[in-house]
């Protein structure tokens, strides 16, 4: 029941997708019908064997490019129809055929279809083998009530075929956001992050501005928020809607027909007001595709996912600075959890974790990243979060350096514990996280 | 071939260009982004090592050059046009172009035309009508801009090179080929503007190779054998003396020392010993700022290897001596590590800021405000040909063309003539 319940939000898009489909392929209902349940069933079976050969990170990462593949195809059919909607030239119509022809038509159907069936399919709990079937059944019994359900949407609510792209992305996105491993907002969100700094600092150094010691401090205020998380945040914000607003935008600006040839006003005006009418109407999947998109980022923001995050235990150095933690006790290290430790030394105080991945071995990181504000990271189902950007690092990659991995520590591993040096601890912290935090606050 | 010019001037004047071309940039980059976190430093060394990837930018700025030549000369046809010398009016000059039974005298039309507020001018054959201001002028800022830019950047990105060397009082100016101007000062005071925290003052007397007297800022950054002088961190330049008691030769000489602000550390390697000694300067008790004072007060930490073996300060002129080490701080000289870097690709960007700024204060009044609007009415010997086109929405700019060709048609005594449509009306 609980599995049907994870999984209704998935199929509803899937049911979405169909009804966007048949109607952007209105002369191909059977075709599209067909090809998406096909493509659904096949993106089920394609994802399980996926998960089953490649287990972990791996194939959550090949799905979750897929879907980002597409959100990258949307943004060029936005541009190409900003582009068109002003009157540009561009031979289209060859495209145009090609649309209303069956296998373009069945291939769209088939590959949206294949990718929500992807999507659907790392939701279900692994080795139930009844799961995968009633998911199918499911899809098939919704795909049969969105060709109903289309049949009595009035002919004149049509799809342009940058409305159908942008209705069937947004419906991925939403659809993907539901599983932390497949969201695409969260690491779009560091990519921009990153983005603006490097930008920032590149502009700076080739534009020979001098360094922040120079620069006004209330203005070097104002700089500093690129450099924090919220221009990440909206940066991605804008990113996700951009491409939605330029398809609104390139329907709003279609050219009207030409009525300067027919000389009797009333004629002109009704034409115009009919042209300016089916408009309007072709504005409603996109408009609605904006709305699908932001309760997606919300669900990215607030995932339904609750993190392990011990407190963390307060730990000494031996008088000849090495802090041991031995491997069993009153945690047992090897139990593939987070295991937080608070290290004072000197008014100093770092935070730092022991893992054991799922390859088995141990990784010693602060608590805290090279970028972002120490916040500190929690763990999920295979992956531990950055608290401040909220990125996702899969746990086979923590104890690697760069980007917003923890930053890992030289440790060593004997058969009584793990032992980490307490110098290395502290300078590895102030050296680089307190620097972090500084940049974070403006650099003041 | 001249099919082959034409299909390429065609391309290269298409709008589509630039976005095609800075879309491939940003597939690249996507690319890059999946393999590296620095994914923008990546991308810029790629291009500067890659004579495909600058080809391709080098598009960018050609393509801007064709479409502010195309812009230029639809503006020049239009001018000729509205002046009575209609030549042949390629398609897509007008946004609409209707053809009408033949009129006699365009005299009302100009009545109806003066009366809605449009500058009419009437002539042998035609009548244009005018209104508002046309936006060419902020256009052709913006195209010049986008050209400026990418031209800079590519020029910037194939060909800029840079070293770093410290400017230090009383020493030559460090420059590639020697024979650099003495440094009198280095001067720093508080900065009273807006931008700017701190207005520096680097002063170098006239050298020997002829140049004269010259004196280097903040920003811009100032021209020196056509490298800008670009001023990166501060720092002091003392004089130290040290022994210990088993480096009994001890030395003495300069040490460079990147020290700004108060606080920070840096090191000074003792040639041929195991000894380092850490350098920090120490803030000042009334809070002011050790370098725009001048006079400066060191703390220190002496290490071998990585043992510390002692600690304390040595103001500039004092020794400090314990257990067998010595360390005195002869003199202290203000120091500027500078970048020497070659890069014109600076001044086209400059440039395309400051006509983005231009274009941009220029567009939005005149797009909001007053909008230009243009017809134009051709009597040709067997009918009447009427032009149009409005920059903005133009909703208003249409019912009035359209009430003119109402009334050219009733003129012309066919009100119901129908003529084929040659254009499209937003």
């Amino acid at each position: 029941m609980m599995v049907a319940w994870k999984l209704l939000s998935h199929l509803l898009c899937f049911a979405g997708i169909v009804l966007v489909l048949l109607r952007g392929f209105p002369g191909r209902r059977r075709t599209v019908a067909t090809c998406a349940s096909a493509g659904f069933a096949l993106g089920v079976a394609g994802a399980l064997t996926l998960l089953r050969l490649l287990p972990g990170e791996p194939a959550f990462g090949i799905i979750r490019d897929v879907v980002g593949g597409s959100f990258l195809l949307l943004w060029g059919v936005s541009v190409a129809a900003i582009y068109l909607s002003t009157g540009r030239g561009l031979p289209t119509g060859w495209l145009q055929r090609s649309l209303e022809r069956s296998l373009p038509a069945g291939c769209c159907a088939l590959v949206a279809g294949l990718m929500a069936g992807a999507v659907s399919a790392c939701k279900l709990p692994a080795g139930d083998p009844v799961a995968p079937a009633l998911l199918l059944l499911a899809a098939a019994a919704l795909a049969w009530a969105a060709w109903r359900l289309e049949k009595m949407v009035p002919e004149s609510f049509a799809v342009s075929p940058a409305g159908l792209a942008t209705g069937v992305v947004a419906l991925l996105l939403f659809s993907s956001s539901a599983l932390i491993r497949l969201d695409l907002f969260s690491p779009l969100t560091m990519k921009v992050m990153k983005f603006a700094h490097d930008f920032v600092h590149q502009f700076f150094e080739s534009m020979l501005i001098p360094d922040h010691l120079f620069i006004q401090t209330y203005l070097w205020g104002y700089i500093g928020l690129l450099f924090g998380k919220e221009i990440g945040f909206w940066g991605a914000l804008v990113i996700l809607f951009t491409p939605v607003v330029l398809v609104l935008l390139a329907i709003n600006l279609e050219r009207l027909p030409s009525v300067a040839h027919i000389r009797q006003g009333a004629q002109r005006r009704r034409l115009l007001a009919q042209a300016i009418g089916a408009r309007r109407r072709r504005q409603l999947v996109p408009a609605c595709s904006l709305l699908i998109i932001a309760a997606s980022v919300y669900r990215s923001l607030y995932p339904s996912v609750e993190y392990w995050d011990p407190k963390p235990v307060p730990i000494s150095a031996s008088a000849a600075g090495d802090v041991f933690i031995p491997l069993k006790g009153e945690v047992d290290l090897q139990d593939g959890r987070l295991h937080k430790y608070l290290f004072k030394q000197g008014g100093n105080e770092v935070r730092f974790f022991v893992l054991m991945t799922p390859a088995g071995k141990f990784t010693v990181d602060l608590d805290a990243c090279a970028i972002c504000k120490p916040d500190g990271y929690g763990q999920a189902e295979g992956t531990v979060i950055c608290y401040y950007c909220k990125t996702l690092i899969p746990l086979e990659t923590v104890g690697r350096p760069g980007g917003c991995n923890p930053v890992p520590i030289p440790f060593q591993v004997k058969k009584d514990g793990v032992h980490i040096d307490g110098l290395t601890l502290s300078n590895t912290w102030g050296s680089t996280v307190q620097a972090t935090s500084r940049v974070k606050e403006g650099g003041k | 071939m001249k099919k082959l010019l034409d299909s390429v001037r065609a391309l290269l004047s298409s709008r589509a260009a630039s976005p095609v071309i800075i879309g491939l940039f940003l597939l690249v980059y996507i690319v890059i982004a999946f393999e590296t976190e620095d994914a923008l430093t990546a991308l810029i060394a790629l291009t500067s090592q890659s004579l495909l990837l600058q080809a391709l930018l080098a598009l960018l700025p050609v393509s801007c050059a064709f479409r502010l030549f195309g812009a230029a000369q639809s503006e020049l046809l239009r001018h000729r046009a509205r002046s009575g010398a209609p030549a042949s009016l390629p398609a897509g000059l007008y946004e609409e172009t209707v053809q009408l039974p033949a009129v006699q005298a365009l005299e009302r039309l100009q009545e109806r035309l003066d009366a809605e507020g449009y500058r009419t001018s009437r002539g042998a054959g035609y009548l244009s009508a005018r209104k508002g201001v046309s936006s060419f002028l902020p256009r052709l800022l913006l195209l010049s801009a986008i050209f400026c830019l990418f031209a800079g950047i590519l020029i910037s990105i194939s060909s800029r090179t840079s070293h770093r060397a410290p400017v230090i009082e009383g020493e030559p100016l460090p420059t590639s080929r020697g024979g650099g101007g003495l440094v009198k000062r280095i001067d720093m005071k508080n900065g009273t503007g807006r931008v700017l925290a701190r207005v520096l003052d680097i002063q170098v007397a006239a050298s020997e190779s002829g140049e004269a007297e010259q004196s280097f800022g903040l920003y811009p950054p100032a021209l020196h054998r056509g490298y800008f002088v670009y001023p990166r961190y501060l720092g002091f330049s003392p004089m130290i003396r040290f022994a210990a008691p088993d480096l009994p030769g001890g030395f003495q000489g300069p040490v460079v020392l990147n020290l700004y602000p108060a606080g920070r550390e840096d090191r000074a390697e003792i040639p041929g010993s195991p000894y380092r000694i850490v350098f920090s300067v120490a803030p000042r008790a009334d809070g002011s700022d050790p370098f725009v004072a001048g006079t400066v007060s060191f703390q220190f930490k002496i290490l071998k290897g990585e043992e510390l073996l002692l600690s304390g300060a040595a103001p500039v002129g004092g020794e400090f001596a314990k257990d067998g080490y010595r360390l005195a701080v002869l003199d202290s000289r203000r120091m500027v590590l500078t970048d020497f870097v070659k890069d014109y690709g600076v001044l086209l960007i400059w440039t395309a800021l400051i006509c983005f700024g231009v274009a941009a204060c220029v567009w939005l009044p005149l797009r909001l405000l007053v909008p230009g609007r243009e017809m134009l009415f051709l009597q040709l010997p067997d009918s009447t040909r009427a032009y149009s086109r409005a920059e903005g929405a133009g909703t208003g700019h249409a019912g009035v063309f359209h009430e003119a060709l109402d009334l050219l048609e009733a003129e012309a005594g066919n009100a119901a003539g129908k003529c084929p449509p040659k254009g499209d009306v937003r």
